[in-house]
């Protein structure tokens, strides 16, 4: 216990050290232009580099994955300034799943020329009601009842605190019209096999005296399933007590359709989802 | 501190008893009979056919449901403890991870001695600071490491006996194979096929650690062979070597496969079959000449490796008693090969849904389906890029005559893109993802080795990373990528026995016996778990 307090001060004291550099680092990095903007090769480049290294987790051309936002946006919710975007994917983002990255300084320009060349040059906000869509959120929509929003909410589907930075408007349009569309895909990682991949695939335990409890699965093997059920219970289920289990590759949240959403509220809805940048 | 090496004594070599005194030596002649001493696991496969088999049948089908842990112990940290450990009269011998190598007492799992050879930074390993384990001989234990070097550890302290730098580690060459040892020389291949590497296969002399031979996989101007890249791709054509070969000492052969020629996902640059990338190599033990080749797919770009382990079979083939060379490889078909000639005999199809060729051709050749190749902007190949089957055992049991295969089932879209040479980097030309909307999983298989037919298949929930050992006693034994480690019925794939261990296994079992007792080894995260009866 005493080596775990020891180390973590060492840790502790060592990013106090880190957070001073960077902002001093911050300080002087404002000047510094990515040499390689608007190049072709470079562009082609960094397109490569960003398959090879980036898409498992961002998609592969930048629209998003499953555990990376969508960078086409032009949000650089990390800093917007070259150097930023350069510290971001060298030095990775602490408190993230984005980790640091050890490129060449030639790669990391290579990559920001690809970025930019793909993003939009100017984040044009979201005709509607924040306040607004907040309200139908936690209210008539019932969003809330599954999805949490900084520590409010519920817990079956993911946590949206974050979702306008990671997320396009036309990806959030079609996951609230069409939700069975794209299910997001468990990482298939051979080297990252103790993080448990987050699926939100409808499963159905059917016990063997045919009792059913839907939900999704927190985790599964040959031998036991862990299920988060719709009562937002955890039903551990050991299979040989099951008679079946039913996997379905669509979403338990419900399709809001023109007649549970309208056009305006679908606008209140998105801009309140915009909004939320983990700030 | 770079490169300077750590040493934890923990307890001193002469107070340690050994369970049968006088035989610590390990000779060659033990090695050539290592089956015969099945108390004992003397090499990395068990022994040079490479069946991962062993007489012991203590533990049998009646009686594995009353497995039970006797001991464990931690190396590291999680991760992937890929190791075979070697088990020498009492003593058990392991390697970890981020060139970790220790000894315990087989009977208590108490430490004996620690070693480490400090990583430098930058050290480039594709998929993970792993080792698979040591090979024997003498009282020496011969480990290859993650930065480029073959070491010689003395076997009752851990002390380096000799160390030698096989290749440059900033050039991404790095060792993640244990060793094999036939006669008096270590044979060791290199990893790096993502990074454009030159494979090599070499051979050490146990004594001195003085290199007796190396085999280029990616023939030089002039070789035979060479003629297979187009300009100067081969400099940077990978065909790494990474996984332990067999040996037949009656044809004085090695076998070794290779893996995937670089970039693994874009053959643009490097037109041609891209010789001796996943092949399976025949060379002479004693000055590593190219007796035969075999390449299982030219060509590839879907990265199947071909460093799946091959298992050395005498039987009849259609009525004619043949030297057989048995491989179930990534790309999805199951193997006969003649190993005397390395002429093609059969291969079938263990892979469902494969679909990157229709066949293998009676020459030997797969036939490609047409559309199958990666593209700009993806294309659905099955087997996945992880493969039907990886590096992990299968196994061969003599009592069912059942070749054991962990088998993936799992497709990918494969794209690519072009990417340019930096020496120690990435050298993929594109990426591969899950194809979307299908569910990977995996089985641990039995096939006749000789039709291909499945007998039966253990269901794994998701695709695994370990493989499998077979015992007299008529259990397999297997690991899988939700952490739980199975023994199952040989003949039926009925469960008889599993514990979650609590991280994904990367490992293959092995087994060994110490006062009358039987126990199974696996190793998973960063530990060590021993069964045994009660």
């Amino acid at each position: 216990m005493v080596t775990s307090l020891a180390i973590r001060f060492i840790m502790w004291v060592g990013s106090v050290y880190l957070v001073t550099c960077a902002t001093l680092a911050l300080g002087q990095e404002t000047e510094i232009k990515n040499p390689l903007t608007g190049d072709p090769s470079a562009i082609k480049e960094g397109s490569s580099l960003f398959r090879a290294n980036c898409s498992p987790c961002h998609g592969l051309n930048a629209g998003g994955g499953g555990r990376g936002p969508d960078l086409r946006g032009g949000l650089w919710v990390h800093g917007a300034s070259d150097a930023a975007v350069f510290r971001t994917i060298s030095q990775g983002v602490p408190g993230t799943e984005m980790p640091a990255n050890p490129f060449e300084d030639s790669e990391v320009w290579a990559l920001v020329a690809y970025l930019r060349s793909i993003s939009a040059v100017t984040k044009t906000p979201v005709a509607g009601d924040v306040a607004e869509g907040e309200r139908f959120f936690f209210g008539k929509g019932a969003c809330g009842k599954c999805h949490m929003v900084k520590g409010r909410g519920g817990r079956l589907g993911p946590d949206l605190t974050r979702v306008g930075a990671a997320r396009s408007v036309a990806y959030l349009t079609e996951s609230i019209r069409e939700p069975d569309k794209d299910l997001s895909l468990a990482m298939s990682d051979p080297n990252n096999h103790y993080g448990i991949p987050a699926e939100y695939d409808t499963v159905t335990a059917v016990t063997r005296e045919g009792k059913r409890v839907i939900g999704v699965a927190k985790n599964e093997d040959a031998f036991s399933l862990q299920l988060l059920g719709q009562d937002e219970k955890l039903h551990l289920f050991l299979k040989k007590d099951l008679r079946e289990v039913i996997h379905e590759r669509r979403s338990l949240m419900p399709a809001y359709t023109e007649s549970r959403l309208n056009s305006q509220e679908l606008q209140n809805l998105l801009a309140y989802l915009t909004s939320l940048r983990g700030e | 501190m770079k490169g300077a090496t750590i040493r934890v004594t923990l307890a001193v070599a002469g107070l340690i008893t050994v369970a049968m005194p006088g035989r610590s030596q390990v000779t060659y002649d033990r090695i050539l009979k290592a089956a015969e001493e099945p108390q004992n696991w003397l090499t990395y496969s068990g022994d040079y056919k490479s069946w991962r088999y062993s007489k012991l049948d203590q533990i049998n089908t009646s009686n594995a449901g009353n497995l039970a842990l006797q001991w464990a112990f931690q190396s590291a940290d999680l991760g992937q403890f890929e190791t075979t450990p070697l088990v020498i009269d009492g003593v058990l011998y392991g390697t970890g991870q981020d060139n970790r190598a220790f000894a315990v007492d087989a009977r208590t799992g108490r430490a004996i001695w620690r070693y480490q050879r400090r990583l430098p930074d930058k050290v480039q390993a594709c998929c993970g600071m792993v080792n698979r384990g040591f090979a024997a001989l003498g009282e020496n234990l011969f480990m290859a490491t993650l930065d480029g070097h073959v070491l010689a550890l003395d076997m009752k302290t851990g002390n380096v006996i000799w160390d030698v730098e096989a290749a440059d580690y900033r050039q991404a060459y790095v060792f993640t194979v244990a060793p094999l040892l036939v006669k008096d020389k270590i044979i060791v291949g290199v990893a790096g096929g993502e990074y454009g590497v030159r494979g090599f296969i070499d051979a050490y002399y146990a004594d001195s650690g003085k290199r007796a031979w190396r085999f280029y996989t990616v023939p030089g101007p002039g070789e035979p062979g060479h003629e297979t890249w187009a300009g100067d791709s081969w400099k940077t054509g990978g065909a790494p070597a990474w996984i332990t070969g067999s040996y037949d000492p009656e044809l004085n052969l090695i076998y070794w496969p290779t893996g995937n020629p670089s970039p693994s996902n874009n053959g643009a640059e490097r037109g041609g079959d891209n010789l001796y990338s996943n092949s399976m190599l025949a060379l002479d033990a004693d000055t590593g000449k190219l007796k035969w080749h075999y390449q299982f797919t030219p060509h590839d770009l879907h990265d199947y490796d071909s460093t799946q382990i091959p298992v050395l079979l005498d039987a009849p083939w259609h009525g004619q008693p043949r030297k057989l060379l048995l491989h179930a490889n990534r790309n999805g078909f199951l193997y006969v090969l003649d190993r005397t000639n390395g002429k093609f005999l059969s291969a079938t199809p263990f892979f469902p849904r494969l679909n990157w060729a229709k066949e293998i051709g009676l020459d030997g050749r797969p036939v490609v389906m047409p559309g199958s190749d990666p593209t700009s902007e993806g294309t659905r190949t099955c087997p996945g890029a992880l493969g039907a089957t990886n590096w992990f055992s299968p196994s061969y049991s003599p009592q069912t005559g059942l070749l054991y295969v962990a088998a993936a089932e799992e497709c990918d879209v494969f794209t690519n893109a072009p990417q340019k040479y930096h020496e120690g980097h990435d050298f993929l030309g594109s990426v591969y993802v899950p194809a979307t909307g299908e569910k990977a999983w995996g089985a641990l298989r039995a096939f006749d080795p000789f039709t291909g037919e499945k007998k039966w298949e253990f269901k794994y929930f998701t695709p695994p990373n370990g493989g499998c050992l077979s015992t007299a006693g008529g259990v397999v034994f297997a690991g899988d990528s939700d952490g739980n480690f199975v023994a199952l019925d040989a003949r039926s794939g009925k469960d008889l026995w599993h514990i979650q261990v609590g991280a994904a296994i990367y490992s293959s079992p092995m087994t060994y016996a110490l006062d009358g007792r039987q126990y199974v080894v696996i190793p998973a995260g960063g530990t060590l778990f021993a069964f045994a009866l009660p």
